[in-house]
């Protein structure tokens, strides 16, 4: 039953699409605003907060939906949000990144299982350019081959103030297409509010 | 044009043994590219002349637009009136459409089951005039076999025979199957597969781009807009196929063809392969494509080139692929399979044509096709037939002999003839090609010179 109401809602989440106008005072919803806080805090650099998620996700880090919340001693960071849909419904899959003080893509280890040997190697974790999406402040370049926990994911990149953030979607059903995926990063990259370090 | 996947699947079901469904697209999408009248019907059935393009500096072959492999059991017992009737319909659509795309190519393969199976008389026929590869010391025509990279459950088909219609007109494939199959009452359906090619070659979107997107195939958004294949690169470069009459029989010398009476013949490879076009684009990006189609350390290809050269000058040594696999763990389809595809030294053919080192042997005639696997089935429960549309290829290889088509096939997958073997798993990604690809069916056939395309031997 719940995938039925997740995939129903992820319909009526593609048919209303559309890239949101950025509000006058746009600040990161006041629900989820904690955790970005508390993320930009522990970063010392600012962080992006979504003010929309792909249906059924939220942005709360805390909340029902969060995977992965972690930071490495470099302060880059990986903030991740899943649904997993039931009986083949499919999944719902968000992940944010940041690398405070870089701008460079980073390095990714690639592994190889064969046979009894296993083939390792070095790859960008992102790459593919397949276009540009804009949003005010923010022009991202968007790569349709990531790895780790961007793989089978559309992920867009972009440079803010010496630093770089990304922002993926798993290309899954329900948004089973990289153009849908893509539709839903775009709404959310017009989303995106800076929340500042503090103390 | 845009279908929605409702108005697709309709037209797939309604299509079954009628119409052609989704295929009609083609015809909306991309009109029929214009092509040079060939005059004079080949001795061979299986050499069908293309016009050619520049695409991005090479020569491309045009490939036809619409193909259409019908494959068939024999249910008449007197093969002999069977053979005229057969010839008869065959003459007349010979008489009706050029013997190029923009009329009508048909080619008749006769499988094993055909030669040994059907009748005594014929199977002694056979035992005497079915040629044998002395390279390999085994009959041209091979029992269909499952390679290292297959499933465990690819279907070793035993059809009697399979007709190849290739045409730029889908109403002269039309005609010609009912002709053949409605019009004769001495065959039964098994298969029915279609698809097409090309497109985008003048720069718009191409058909597999442009029939994938309409038929909601997942990745269909991320094959490149002019691709002639599914997979992103152009697969019909002149210097990739075999010359005109490269693959018969008779022309490599390690045929032996006995009595003749299939000189101007060759052998047809059939398999279908479904292809994980979201695996390809999502997880392998350019240069690990091109690592996986051509070769490692091809490093100067220009970002999203679809045309990479392969001319005789371009093939990879042996020394290249193993110390590549050797640096790397990894090895691409073309410097593997080139090792046993293009000649390893200059041949003269029996007519005098000088067939230079690095030439590749095998005529492809494969196509893309939605088909899941066949477009229909006398065994849907075996074939798993589906009408949910699905990528993947229809391919069809000629060459010399059977084994010289096992050799390619198993160079792809690391097994060279020599004994070397490049360790790699059977579906691993360090041969990406084999981690994208699943063979569903194979089968072998022997295609006769044209002159006994129809019911071979029932003669005798």
């Amino acid at each position: 039953m719940r995938a039925l109401i997740v995939a129903a809602a992820a319909g009526l989440a593609l048919v209303a699409a559309a890239p949101a106008t950025p509000a006058a005072k746009a600040a990161c919803p006041a629900v989820w605003l904690a955790g970005w806080q508390a993320l930009a805090n522990k970063v010392q650099a600012p962080v992006y907060c979504p003010r929309w998620m792909p249906n059924p996700l939220d942005a709360k880090i805390g909340g029902q939906y969060i995977d992965i919340n972690s930071v490495n001693k470099d302060r880059s960071y990986l903030i991740s949000f899943l649904e997993h849909g039931d009986a083949g419904s499919g999944d719902v899959h968000v992940n944010f990144r940041g690398y405070p003080g870089r701008t460079t893509i980073p390095k990714c280890t690639t592994v190889i299982p064969n046979g009894k040997k296993t083939i390792r190697g070095v790859t960008p974790c992102f790459a593919d350019p397949i276009g540009v999406r804009t949003a005010p402040g923010i022009r991202a370049t968007a790569y349709r081959v990531n790895q780790d926990a961007d793989q089978w994911h559309i992920l867009l990149a972009w440079k803010h103030n010496g630093s770089l953030y990304t922002v993926s979607e798993h290309v899954i059903k329900p948004y089973d297409s990289a153009t849908k995926v893509l539709g839903n990063l775009t709404r959310l990259l017009h989303g995106l509010v800076l929340v500042q370090p503090q103390g | 044009m845009r279908v929605d996947r409702r108005t697709f699947l309709g037209g797939a079901a309604a299509a079954a043994l009628g119409g052609a469904g989704i295929y009609e697209l083609v015809d909306r999408l991309t009109p029929a590219p214009r092509r040079r009248a060939t005059a004079a019907l080949p001795r061979e059935q299986h050499v069908f002349d293309l016009s050619s393009v520049q695409s991005e500096g090479v020569e491309v072959l045009v490939p036809p637009l619409h193909s259409e492999i019908v494959t068939a059991t024999v249910k008449t017992t007197d093969l002999r009136a069977a053979q005229h009737d057969l010839e008869r319909v065959l003459v007349d659509l010979d008489a009706q459409y050029a013997p190029d795309p923009s009329g009508l190519g048909v080619t008749l393969g006769w499988g094993l089951p055909y030669f040994d199976e059907r009748d005594e008389r014929l199977a002694a026929a056979a035992s005497t005039h079915l040629p044998v590869d002395t390279r390999a010391g085994k009959p041209v025509l091979l029992p269909s076999r499952r390679f290292p990279s297959d499933p465990h459950d690819t279907v070793l088909e035993r059809n009697d025979v399979a007709v190849l219609l290739r045409s730029d007109a889908r109403e002269h494939i039309d005609a010609a199957r009912k002709a053949i199959f409605d019009g004769l009452d001495v065959f039964e359906v098994t298969s029915i597969r279609r698809g097409f090619a090309g497109g985008g070659f003048d720069g718009k979107a191409s058909l597999p781009k442009r029939m994938a997107m309409a038929a909601g195939i997942p990745g269909a958004d991320l094959i490149p807009d002019t691709s002639e294949l599914f997979l992103g690169f152009t697969s019909t470069q002149k210097a990739g196929l075999g010359p005109r009459l490269i693959a018969n029989h008779e022309t490599l010398g390690f045929v032996d063809l006995r009595g003749g009476y299939f000189r101007g013949g060759t052998h047809m490879h059939l398999s279908h392969i479904s292809e994980d076009l979201e695996a390809w684009y999502l997880n392998f990006d350019f240069d690990e494509r091109v690592l996986t189609s051509f070769r490692t350390g091809l490093t100067n290809v220009k970002q999203g080139a679809q045309t990479v050269p392969q001319r005789p000058e371009d093939v990879s040594t042996r020394k290249q692929l193993q110390e590549g696999f050797a640096k790397t763990g990894r090895f691409g389809h073309s410097a593997s399979i080139q090792q046993t595809s293009r000649l390893a030294d200059d041949v003269t053919g029996p007519d005098g044509t000088v067939y230079a080192k690095g030439t590749a042997i095998p005529q492809r005639a494969d196509f893309n096709t939605l088909d899941n696997p066949f477009a229909f089935s006398s065994q849907p429960e075996r074939d798993k037939l589906s009408d949910e549309p699905q990528a993947g290829v229809h391919f069809v290889v000629f060459n010399p002999s059977g084994d010289d088509f096992e050799r390619n096939r198993l160079a792809m997958d690391g097994v060279l003839p020599d004994g070397t073997k490049l360790d790699v798993g059977a579906r691993s990604r360090a041969q990406g090609f084999n981690s994208v690809l699943t063979t569903t069916h194979r089968q072998n056939f022997l295609v006769p010179p044209r002159r006994h395309r129809s019911f071979p031997l029932a003669e005798l």
